[in-house]
């Protein structure tokens, strides 16, 4: 079969140019495999292999190094299985996972310079514990308590975003606003910005004019979307016909499409897409190319519309498991350093658990907090009114209290 | 100790679940978040980790069984004694309420059903939760317009009996006069509407307080204040078969007339001013009782009274004019004897002296006998008007509103005057309205314009 | 009859419609194979393929504004947007075009065009996932926007928005979908565009609609024991109003209590008071009381008890409107 995508611009007379839909579906898969367009470093198997373009952003990445990415995504996902958990056992309103995209979150978190910034989605688990964002400030959202616990600014990594792709133009603009301090360049001081979306965030309009703001402005930012194949129940074909990053060039900036289980290669590719929005090279389209290996979120059932053998093929190429071979066959560690991370990642879970179900609920007036700067004489009457009412009834606390749902 | 899982929302508002199949059995020791059971959902079929290490004590839920979410399927025996270790599963969410919230499936002590943990609509409750003291909503202030917040259940003070009709309107009412209605004590559904399409209006509530209402048993609903009863004896005694023997006797009639007295009240300031009234009070009051000898001059038939044992109509000469007084012993009505005699001063000073004596309690008796007609005096009190009830065996009395300024068409241009409301009763056995509506009239042309009396 | 929750009554509707139409589509995010977050379209792409149940790609603006398109083409779209707060994507083509093309071509475009939202809170859900935008869209000229409360009424109504020749915003109470009723299948339905006395009374009047006509209810069940003998309106139809019942109603109470889940400034409710106020001005005993959501954000899921309309805050209004 010849490459469906090298498809030349159709003549009228040759309706044929027109790719069918198989072409279409061959196209988006042609890179599972890894070759010419996917960028690895680790294959599924644990080997280390050679790229030409990328390996100057992973010389030193050594054995101590690789095991701090491996104990990052072991215990990312060990808080990320107890959340599930503990949305089963009826103590998170939902939990939105993030099992098969450790790599993808923990490659580009860690390529990330204090000083820049991020915007995630709302999977972003994993990216929010390379920010230093401990997993009990995610457990708000999910338990319904807050809206994100931590400081934006601080952290240097927005709030979780769930309406779909709004935060890509907001990155822009933050990125827009680092080249307008003069923040891009070469230098300690050069900042970037990062924006994490989905594949399905691709279709929506916030995304395409992020697209377009940043290549009219030169915006420091790195669109970095993890494709893990499905938008809830569509897959990808269902939004494109081209791979995704081929998208970056109508738009003039570069696209790559990274192996996204691969954390060495989702590290160096971060590495060198920030270092090219730093020195005013931006922006740059990262595609990391992985797999959703458990449901949208835990009110999904995506026994409904994918079959379980695609499932077991990218169990094959789990992020985790080619680190730890790799750690094992080419730098010697033996088993203490994986009981230790796995006792670790125990205690982090029990951790997390604790706090999740110890977390008091919010005060009645919680809602009328914050919602303006300088706040609202409608909203400051509502509190009074309504706490007023609240102490009016014989047994304190809110109906949230003791008493439960 | 014995810990209950409840079948938790496993999605976005679910509310009961299908047990599929039990992973584990009675007696099994189970790990935390090992996988017990599969559930299958309107949504999904899931797997359910068990939130608890121990063994399990009892199966609740049979394969194939719906069950609601927030009832418990399972109970796990577990190693702690007494309080829970802190990684436990509370209903309701945060463990360290567990042990004073209610029990799954339970209403707790704030009215509500302590469901599940996770997260789904809740049952509806179909209690209220109890408030405190009725009272204690008084601090509620101002949200909505200065609505009485959290006051005790009005059906108390004001009884509604809103399923006699079912179908029954509301009456018709502007939002004021309902005000009105309510501080004077008018249930507007008595009222009679003379507004177009049969709206109340404010002077239909004021017409119906002050009109005769049938006397009847009246038990005063036990208040929270208290009761204090006194025996009906004296003035009071007195005056209540008086005006029930009238009220009963003599039918009556009442007309109104709203009078421009400012003319008057011009003429009353001029002779303030002059030396020969210096020690005087001159009051209206005074000018009215002029007018009402000076009328009564040409309408006779006002001051007379009805003799039944001899059936005849007595029509007396001189005006032995009633004015009738608040006093401390109850209403009295003394009588200025031979009042259309007297000149304007000599009826001013006669006034005044009754009303001091009358005030003081010494009256004496043969004071109140005898008399031919009266005025009351309902403006003191701030009223508009009234309808007076004749005093027994006379043919006549006048009410005399309050006077104030009010707005009133002179020469077809608004203005504002000095207005007072005359109400005149009389007894329609020896007075028709001819003879009842010119003496009103008359005593009205006077008040408007003083000058008239020298035409009469 | 048939017992019916209310996503499997709109399922019903849905497929009835289909049937009975072949220009009928349904398209949306998740809609095809998944059967809808909701499993409100469950099974309709496996009988009706994919031609007439489209899972689109992922962007509001595209489902409406496509389903515009379809319509000026002939066919009649039902969009699900899979939340309320997904919506907003979409409301340009809704406010720009879907709401004005019929009266930009005088009347020679019409743009029969459903557009189905779950909508309010009180599932637990995650920011965006509980609002009640129903006021952002009543607001606007040229759309109609009605809400189902329980599954008869879904059934029926679903299948009278999908045959209106006008573009109508169809919300569906999220935290009522697995809510059971009978469903008579052959009775006549009432109009789409009437709102209805859901439980008689005399005592005061309470109006609401979607999730809250069954907290109304409760309230009117549970003030039995105060002595009050509450009336319940379901609205059912918020743009256009029909406001004749509750006028009835208001008539013979002189009170009224307008309950809905969306904040209370310039909302539905406050349309609602404001025109009984005009035309019932004569009959009130109490000025008209909103119980609402407060005029916040939607706040995270362990307040929203808090911020949602319940049977106690229904009652403490009933008081306080008697205590006039």
């Amino acid at each position: 079969m010849s490459d469906p995508h090298d498809w030349a611009p159709s003549t009228p007379s040759a309706p044929d140019q027109h790719p069918s839909r198989e072409h279409v579906l061959a196209g988006l898969k042609a890179t599972d495999e890894g070759g010419a367009d996917l960028v690895q470093l680790l294959t599924p198997e644990g080997e280390r292999v050679a790229d030409p373009r990328f390996d100057q952003f992973a010389t030193d990445l050594d054995s101590a190094a690789l095991q701090g990415l491996y104990r990052d995504m072991v215990l990312v996902r060990r808080f990320d299985r107890e959340g599930n958990a503990l949305q089963r056992q009826g103590q998170l309103g939902i939990w939105v996972p993030l099992l098969g995209q450790e790599a993808a979150q923990i490659g580009a978190g860690r390529a990330l310079q204090p000083q820049d910034m991020a915007f995630p989605s709302y999977r972003e688990h994993g990216v929010a514990w390379t920010r230093g964002i401990d997993p009990t400030e995610l457990l708000g959202i999910f338990r319904g308590t807050d809206h994100g616990a931590w400081d934006p600014k601080d952290a240097r990594f927005h709030l979780y975003t769930i309406v779909i792709g709004n935060q890509c133009l907001n990155a822009t603009g933050y990125a827009m606003g680092q080249r307008f301090e003069s923040k891009v360049g070469e230098g300690p001081e050069a900042e970037a910005t990062i924006c994490f979306f989905g594949d399905g965030a691709t279709s929506q309009g916030d995304v395409h004019e992020g697209f377009v703001w940043a290549a009219v402005y030169d915006a420091p930012v790195v669109f970095y979307f993890q494709n893990n194949q499905w938008a809830i129940s569509e897959p990808t074909e269902r939004q494109t016909r081209v791979p995704l990053y081929k998208r970056a060039a109508g738009y003039g900036f570069p696209g790559i499409r990274v192996d996204g289980n691969d954390v060495l290669a989702c590290l160096a590719v971060t590495r060198w897409a920030l270092e090219e929005c730093r020195t005013g090279n931006g922006p740059v389209l990262v595609e990391a190319f992985t797999y959703r290996m458990d449901a949208h979120t835990t009110s999904d059932d995506p026994t409904r519309y994918r079959l379980a053998d695609e499932l077991e093929l990218w169990k094959l190429k789990d992020p985790i498991e080619r680190v730890r071979v790799n750690l094992v066959r080419e730098h010697g560690i033996g088993q203490e350093f994986f009981s230790g991370v796995q006792a670790e990642s125990d205690a982090l879970a029990a951790r997390f658990r604790e706090y999740c179900v110890n977390m008091p609920p919010p005060a009645p007036d919680r809602m009328f907090s914050q919602v303006y700067a300088e706040g609202s004489t409608t909203v400051d009457a509502q509190r009074q009114e309504y706490l007023a009412y609240h102490e009016s009834f014989e047994s304190h606390g809110s109906p949230a209290v003791g008493g439960g749902r | 100790m014995r810990r209950e899982f409840a079948m938790p929302d496993v999605g976005e508002g679910l509310t009961e679940a299908e047990v599929l199949t039990w992973h584990v059995a009675r007696g099994d020791t189970v790990t935390v978040n090992q996988i017990i059971v599969e559930i299958e959902t309107a949504k999904a079929a899931v797997e359910l980790p068990c939130p608890f290490a121990g063994t399990v004590g009892e199966l609740l839920a049979e394969p194939g069984q719906t069950v609601a979410v927030g009832a418990p399927i399972i109970v796990i025996e577990t190693a702690e004694a007494g309080a829970p270790a802190a990684p436990s599963v509370a209903p309701g969410g945060a463990g360290a309420d567990e042990e004073v919230g209610a029990k799954i499936g339970e209403t707790g002590k704030d009215g509500r059903i302590a469901t599940l943990v996770g997260y789904g609509p809740r049952p509806g409750s179909v209690q209220r939760r109890p408030r405190r003291s009725a009272t204690s909503g008084a601090h509620r202030s101002g949200a909505v317009n200065g609505a009485p917040r959290g006051a005790a259940s009005p059906a108390v003070d004001h009884p509604r009996d809103v399923a006699t009709s079912p179908v029954a309107h509301v009456p018709l009412a502007k939002p004021p006069v309902r005000k009105l209605a309510k501080d004077l004590g008018v249930d507007l559904r008595e009222v009679s509407g003379s507004g177009p399409g049969g709206v109340i209006t404010r002077d239909d509530v004021e017409a119906h307080v002050t009109a005769p209402t049938a006397p009847g048993p009246v038990v005063a609903a036990p208040s929270a204040g208290g009761v204090r009863r006194e025996p009906i004896r004296g003035v009071r005694k007195a005056t209540a078969a008086a005006m029930v023997s009238s009220a009963f006797t003599a039918p009556h009639v009442t007309e109104f007339l709203a009078v421009d007295v400012t003319e008057t009240m011009a003429l009353r300031d001029r002779l303030r001013a002059d030396r020969e009234y210096a020690e005087v009070k001159l009051t209206p009051l005074a000018f009215v009782a002029k007018a009402v000898c000076l009328a009564a001059r040409r309408t006779p038939e006002v001051n007379a009274s009805w003799d039944d044992a001899a059936a005849e109509i007595v029509y007396y000469d001189r005006v032995q004019l009633g004015i009738a007084a608040a006093t401390p012993r109850g209403l009295i009505v003394p009588k200025v004897r031979d009042a259309d005699m007297l000149t304007l001063r000599e009826l001013a000073v006669a006034l005044g002296e009754l009303t001091a004596t009358a005030r003081s309690g010494r009256t004496p008796p043969a004071d109140l006998m005898g008399g031919t007609f009266t005025v009351t005096n309902v403006g003191v009190f701030g009223v508009d008007t009234g309808t007076p009830i004749l005093n027994p065996g006379e043919a006549a009395i006048l009410a005399v509103g309050a006077i104030k300024p009010t707005p009133w068409v002179v020469d077809g241009q608004l203005a504002v005057r000095t207005v007072c409301q005359l109400a005149l009763s009389f007894d329609h056995r020896l007075v028709d309205g001819e003879q009842g509506s010119r003496f009103l009239a008359d005593v009205g042309a006077l008040l408007t314009d003083p000058g008239l009396a020298l035409t009469w | 009859m048939a017992v019916l929750t209310m996503a499997k009554a709109l399922n019903d509707g849905l497929r009835a419609a289909m049937e009975r139409d072949p220009k009928v589509l349904v398209m949306g995010e998740d809609v095809g194979k998944l059967g809808g977050v909701f499993r409100v379209t469950d099974g309709l792409q496996k009988d009706f393929g994919e031609q007439r149940v489209l899972d689109t790609p992922l962007a509001e603006s595209g489902i409406i504004g496509t389903a515009v398109g379809l319509a000026i083409r002939g066919f009649r779209p039902v969009c699900e947007i899979q939340f309320d707060g997904f919506v907003f994507p979409g409301y340009d083509q809704i406010v720009s075009q879907l709401a004005k093309l019929h009266f930009r071509s005088q009347g020679k475009v019409r743009m029969p065009v459903v557009v189905r939202i779950p909508f309010g809170g009180g599932i637990g859900a995650v920011e965006h996932h509980s609002e009640s935008p129903e006021a952002l869209f009543a607001h606007v000229a040229g759309l109609k926007v009605v809400a189902c409360s329980n599954p008869v009424d879904a059934y029926w109504m679903i299948q009278q928005a999908i045959s209106c020749d006008d573009p109508i915003i169809f919300f569906e109470p999220k935290r009522r979908y697995w809510e059971k009723a009978e469903v008579d299948l052959d009775a006549t339905p009432l109009p789409l565009f009437a709102s209805r006395v859901a439980r008689a009374g005399s005592t005061l009047t309470l109006a609401g609609y979607g999730p809250v006509l069954r907290t109304c209810l409760e309230a009117a069940t549970a003030g039995e024991a105060d002595g009050h003998d509450l009336e319940v309106i379901d609205l059912r139809t918020l743009s256009p109003l029909d406001l004749g019942p509750v006028v009835d109603s208001v008539r013979r109470t002189g009170r009224l209590v307008v309950v809905a889940e969306a904040p209370s400034e310039s909302s539905v409710a406050a349309e609602v008071a404001a025109r009984v106020q005009e035309l019932c001005f004569h009959s009130l005993e109490a000025p008209v009381i909103r119980v609402s959501g407060f005029d916040t954000p939607y706040p995270p899921s362990k307040c929203e008890e808090d911020y949602l309309p319940d049977l106690d805050r229904v009652l403490d209004a009933v008081d306080r409107s008697l205590a006039w």
